[in-house]
C-alpha cells in the first residue's frame, strides 16, 4: 500500500480491495515454507486459513489481531460451521505476519467479520469438499453420494465413515475446485450457538502471552523519558545519576517524528530489569527545547470553539433541501461538548524490537501491522521484507494500536544497542502521550411547525481531526467530524451539516466507535430536547421519522453502505418495550432512550436507561437495557461480551473520562486522575439481541455511543439536561 | 546485588535484585512469572494482585526485600489447570475479554473467599472495586464470585 489514509474508508478500501481476491488465500507468498504442500503429509492446509492434521485436529490461522473482542473465536466458528467439523477439534493460532495479503490482517472499525466471513465460509468448504473429494475416490462413487458429518465423510449409500484425518494426505493432493457451493444458512449448527473463548483455560492460568510478557533470548529492558510538548526537541541531557544505578545498561536518545505518528523525541534507559530502567529513568536530567505550541490548553480550546461555532463551517458535508430558508421559524438551537479521551488499556502500551545490521525483528501487538512495517522500513531506512514481525495478543486496544508510535520508538532504541530491547511505557506515560480521541464540540439548530415536526436540522461540529495530525491540516478527511450525514437516519426534509477543524498541539487518535461515539451524544441528546420542547413522547417522536422511512444508500458503488431506519426503529422499540416505556413508572424514576446505527459495521443498537433520583443532580441506575441488531450472529456469548463491556466503557465516558490539557501538557497521569468505571459501579444489565437473517455485522464498537445520551435523556427528564461529558463536571453525582 | 530466596508457588527461588525491586518486576522479569501482570505500579489498579501467606497483596508495592520467608502465591500457583474453584467459576460464566486484568481479578477473589466463604455484597464490592477491567468485564465477574460462592458452600 502507498499512502495509507486510515480511517473507515481506509477500512473499505481494503475489503473492496480484498473481496475480489480468491477466497482462501492461496496467493500468499510462502505458503510452501507453511506446509501446505506436504510432500510428508502431515497436515492438509488448502490455503493460508486453515490446516487439517491426521488426528482430524483443525487448526485455524486468525488473520484479525485479538484484543479481547473475541475474533479468536468467532472467525475459527465460520470456518468449522462450513467445514462441518466438532468445535473442540479446532484450535486458534495467531495468523503468521506475513502469511496474509497486505492490509488482511488490518483490525479495526469492527469489521473483522464482515472482512472475513465470506472468504472464511469458502476456505471451510473447500477443504470440506476437498476431503469428500478424497473419501468418494477411495469407495469410487461420486462425491454427490457423500456428505460431511461432524469431522467424517459419510458414505450416504452404505453409511459407512471415514475421519478427515485418514483423509488429510489424499486430500492435500487433489486439485482445489473452483467453485464451491455454500451452506443454506437454515443449515447453520455452529454459527449462532454460543461458544466459549478460544485459550479461555490460557487466560484464566495466566499462561496467555502479551506483548508485555514475550521475552526472546537476551532481552533487556527499556524505559523512555519523552519531550511534554509534542513535536519538541532534545536539548541536553544529563545521565550521570541515572548510570550509577545498578542494571543500567546503556542511555540512549532518539529523535520525534512527525506525521503519521508523531513519536515524540524522547531519552531511553536501557537495563537488566524494568525496574532498573524505571528508577533510572526518573534520575534523567533533561533539557527539552518545546517548540513554539507549548501554551495551549483545553479551556482555550473549548473557547475556540464557542466561538466558531457561530461561525459558517469551514467544511461542509451535507446538504438536502434548504435549512438556512426557514432560519428563525419555532427555532431550537443547543450546544454539547466531548472531551479528549485516552484508550487506557489496562496492558499499557509496549514493544520488543531487535535490530542487527539490516535485519529487524518485532514482538507485540499490532492493530495495523502492515502500515507499521511500511513507515517502520521507511522511517529507519531497512528494507521491509528485511522486518520479521511476531505479533501477540493485545490486552486491550480500543483503537490505541492502531497507532504504532511505540514501535517506532522501540525499533529507534534497539537501533542503539545490540540486544533485543523491551520498551514499556509506564502507566504514567501511557495516560500522558497517548493519542487522544478527538475533542468536539457540536452547535444544533432545528426548525419545527411547533407541533409535531421537525423542518430542517444544522449540525456545525467542531473539533480536532485526527487526520490533522495523521495527515496534516490540509486533509478534507475526517470522519468523526462527520455529523448529521448522507447517513442521517432520520426523516428530516432540510439538512445542513458541515464541520470546523481546530489544529491542537497534542497528539490524536481512533477511539472505540470512532464517529458515532463523537456524534450519537449530540444528535440523540438534541431529538430529544426537541420532543420535549414540543411536548411529545421521545419514543413516538423519533419512530415517526424513522418508522415509514426505507432503507437508502449511501454512496455509490461496492463501497456504498445501507442505512436502515426501519433498524435504527427496531433496536428502539425493543428496548423501549423491554424497560416498560409505557408502564407507570416508581416515584423519581426517569427512562431515557437513545438509538442510532453504526452503518459501516451493519449494525445497530439503541438503550433504555433508567435512573432514581435521589437529591437534585444526584441519581443512581437502576437498570440498563440495551438491543442490538447485527444481522447474522456468529457467537452469542461473544456478542453479549461485547455489548456489556461497551456499556462500562461507554459510562466511564459519560460519567468522569476526561483528558484536560494545560501547557501543552496533559494533566492527567494515570488511574489516580483519569478514572475508569468500576466493580461497585456497573449497573445491571440486560441485552436483547433482535433475531435477523441479515448478513452479519460488528459488534465491538456499536454498543457504546447510545449509553450516553440514553443517561443525559433520563437526567432531563428529571429536570436538567447535561450539555457536556463528563457529566461529572456540570455536578451530577451518582451511587 | 543482594540475594534473596523466595518461595513462590511452593517453590524456593533465589534471585538477586536490588533490595527495593518490587515483588511484581521479580515475578516478572527475572523469575518470568508473567501471569502477575504490570498496570500501573501505584495500587490504584490491582493487576498484579498475588496471595501473600494467604493475603490479597499488590505486588507492586512488596519489596522482594518484603517477601522472604512468606509464602507467595500466584496465577499460576492458584492451580496450574484451572481447576480452583474461581478460576472454574470464571470459566463457566465467560468472563475474559482481553484477560489482562483477570490473573489479579481472580487472586483478589480467590483470597477474600479464603478468609470469608460467604462475603457479603458490600464486601464483595469493597474488594472488587480495587481491580479495574477497562473492557467492562465487571457484570461476569460479579456472575463468577456469586458461582464460585455456591461451589466453595456446596
Amino acid at each position: 500500500m502507498k499512502k495509507i489514509k486510515i480511517d473507515r474508508r481506509h477500512f473499505i478500501k481494503i475489503s473492496s480491495l480484498s473481496s475480489g481476491a480468491l477466497a482462501i488465500g492461496f496467493m500468499v507468498p510462502g505458503l510452501k515454507e507453511l506446509g501446505t504442500l506436504s510432500d510428508d503429509c502431515e497436515f492438509f492446509q488448502p490455503g493460508a486459513y486453515l490446516k487439517i492434521d491426521k488426528k482430524g485436529k483443525v487448526t485455524v490461522f486468525v488473520a484479525k489481531q485479538e484484543s479481547g473482542q473475541g475474533v479468536d473465536t468467532a472467525l475459527p466458528m465460520i470456518v468449522a460451521e462450513e467445514l462441518d467439523v466438532d468445535f473442540k477439534d479446532v484450535n486458534s493460532e495467531i495468523a503468521p505476519y506475513g502469511t496474509m495479503k497486505e492490509g488482511e490482517h488490518d483490525t479495526g472499525g469492527s469489521q473483522s467479520v464482515l472482512d472475513m466471513y465470506n472468504r472464511l465460509r469458502k476456505a471451510g468448504a473447500i477443504a470440506k469438499a476437498m476431503l469428500i473429494s478424497a473419501a468418494a475416490d477411495i469407495w469410487k462413487i461420486p462425491a454427490s453420494s457423500c456428505a460431511a458429518d461432524m469431522g467424517e465423510v459419510v458414505n450416504t449409500v452404505t453409511m459407512k465413515r471415514i475421519k478427515y484425518g485418514d483423509l488429510v494426505c489424499l486430500a492435500a493432493k487433489l486439485p482445489i475446485p473452483e467453485t464451491v457451493v455454500l451452506k443454506n444458512p437454515k443449515d447453520f449448527k455452529l454459527i449462532g450457538k454460543s461458544e466459549k473463548r478460544a485459550g479461555l483455560t490460557n487466560i484464566l492460568t495466566g499462561k496467555t502471552k502479551y506483548g508485555i510478557d514475550l521475552k526472546p533470548e537476551g532481552t533487556v529492558y527499556a524505559i523512555a523519558v519523552r519531550c511534554p510538548v509534542l513535536d519538541g526537541t532534545l536539548v541536553s541531557v544529563d545521565d550521570a545519576a541515572a548510570k550509577r544505578i545498578p542494571g543500567v545498561l546503556k542511555v540512549v536518545s532518539y529523535k520525534g517524528t512527525g506525521a503519521p505518528m508523531h513519536v515524540r523525541a524522547g531519552v531511553a534507559v536501557i537495563a537488566t530489569s524494568t525496574w532498573a530502567a524505571m528508577k533510572a529513568a526518573g534520575m534523567l536530567n533533561i533539557t527539552w527545547d518545546e517548540g513554539k505550541n507549548n501554551k495551549e490548553s483545553t479551556e482555550q480550546l473549548f473557547k475556540t470553539f464557542a466561538s466558531k461555532a457561530k461561525e459558517t463551517p469551514a467544511i461542509p458535508v451535507y446538504k438536502k433541501g434548504d435549512a438556512a430558508s426557514l432560519s428563525g421559524k419555532n427555532e431550537i438551537a443547543a450546544t454539547y461538548a466531548e472531551p479528549f479521551l485516552a484508550h487506557a488499556t489496562m496492558e499499557p502500551m509496549n514493544f520488543i524490537a531487535s535490530v542487527k545490521g539490516d535485519g529487524c525483528e518485532l514482538w507485540g501487538g499490532l492493530q495495523l501491522p502492515d502500515w507499521a512495517v511500511n513507515t517502520i522500513a521507511k522511517d529507519c531506512g531497512l528494507k521491509k521484507e528485511n522486518i520479521k514481525v511476531n505479533l501477540s495478543a493485545m490486552g486491550g486496544a480500543f483503537g490505541r494500536r492502531l497507532h504504532f508510535d511505540f514501535a517506532i520508538e522501540a525499533v529507534r532504541i534497539a537501533q542503539q544497542f545490540d540486544k533485543p530491547v523491551k520498551l514499556l511505557w509506564q502507566r504514567t506515560d501511557d495516560t500522558m502521550f497517548s493519542p487522544y480521541r478527538p475533542a468536539n464540540y457540536h452547535a444544533l439548530k432545528a426548525n419545527t411547525d411547533g407541533k409535531s415536526k421537525i423542518f430542517s436540522w444544522e449540525h456545525h461540529v467542531l473539533g480536532t481531526p485526527v487526520a490533522y495530525k495523521t495527515e496534516g491540516t490540509d486533509t478534507k478527511n475526517a470522519p468523526e467530524m462527520d455529523g448529521a450525514d448522507a447517513g442521517f437516519c432520520y426523516d428530516i426534509p432540510n439538512i445542513n451539516t458541515g464541520y470546523t477543524g481546530v489544529d491542537f498541539n497534542i497528539n490524536l487518535g481512533w477511539l472505540r466507535s470512532v464517529d458515532i461515539c463523537v456524534n450519537t451524544f449530540p444528535v440523540e441528546s438534541f431529538v430529544d430536547e426537541i420532543a420535549k420542547q414540543l411536548k411529545q413522547d421521545p419514543l413516538a417522536f423519533r419512530l415517526s421519522m424513522l418508522e415509514n422511512r426505507a432503507d437508502f444508500k449511501i454512496g455509490e458503488g461496492p463501497g456504498a453502505m445501507t442505512q436502515s431506519p426501519k433498524r435504527v426503529a427496531g433496536v428502539l422499540k425493543k428496548v423501549a418495550e423491554k424497560i416498560g416505556w409505557n408502564e407507570p413508572r416508581k416515584a423519581n424514576h426517569y427512562i431515557g432512550l437513545a438509538t442510532h446505527s453504526f452503518i459501516f459495521a451493519k449494525s445497530y443498537a439503541a438503550h433504555a436507561i433508567e435512573i432514581e433520583m435521589l437529591e437534585p443532580k444526584k441519581f443512581r441506575i437502576v437498570r440498563v437495557v440495551a438491543a442490538i441488531d447485527c444481522g447474522t450472529v456468529i457467537n452469542p456469548d461473544g456478542l453479549l461480551n461485547q455489548m456489556q463491556g461497551g456499556l462500562a466503557f461507554a459510562l466511564t465516558q459519560t460519567l468522569k473520562g476526561e483528558i484536560t490539557i494545560s501547557d501543552s501538557r496533559v494533566l492527567q497521569d494515570g488511574f489516580f486522575s483519569y478514572e475508569l468505571l468500576r466493580y461497585d459501579e456497573m449497573p445491571p444489565v440486560e441485552i436483547h439481541v433482535i433475531e435477523s437473517t441479515e448478513e452479519p455485522g460488528g459488534v465491538g464498537e456499536v454498543g457504546v455511543s447510545t449509553v450516553a445520551p440514553a443517561l443525559c435523556n433520563a437526567l432531563a427528564a428529571a429536570g436538567e439536561r447535561p450539555r457536556s461529558l463528563p457529566i461529572r463536571n456540570e455536578g451530577f453525582r451518582w451511587v | 546485588m543482594p540475594k534473596f530466596t523466595l518461595n513462590v508457588n511452593n517453590k524456593q527461588y533465589t534471585v538477586e535484585a536490588e533490595s527495593d525491586m518490587p515483588l511484581l518486576w521479580v515475578l516478572r522479569d527475572l523469575l518470568d512469572l508473567t501471569g502477575t501482570k504490570y498496570g500501573c505500579g501505584v495500587a490504584s489498579c490491582g493487576a498484579c494482585t498475588v496471595m501473600i501467606e494467604g493475603n490479597s497483596a499488590l505486588s507492586c508495592q512488596r519489596t522482594v526485600g518484603s517477601c522472604v520467608n512468606k509464602s507467595i502465591i500466584t496465577i499460576e500457583g492458584l492451580s496450574e489447570d484451572g481447576s480452583h474453584p474461581v478460576q472454574k467459576a470464571w470459566q463457566k460464566a465467560g468472563v475474559p475479554q482481553c484477560g489482562y486484568c483477570q490473573p489479579g481479578q481472580m487472586m483478589a477473589a480467590a483470597a477474600m473467599l479464603e478468609k470469608n466463604k460467604k462475603p457479603s455484597e458490600e464486601m464483595i464490592n469493597t474488594v472488587m472495586s480495587n481491580n479495574l477491567c477497562r473492557c467492562g468485564t465487571y457484570h461476569r465477574i460479579k456472575e463468577a464470585i456469586h458461582i464460585a460462592i455456591d461451589e466453595i458452600n456446596k
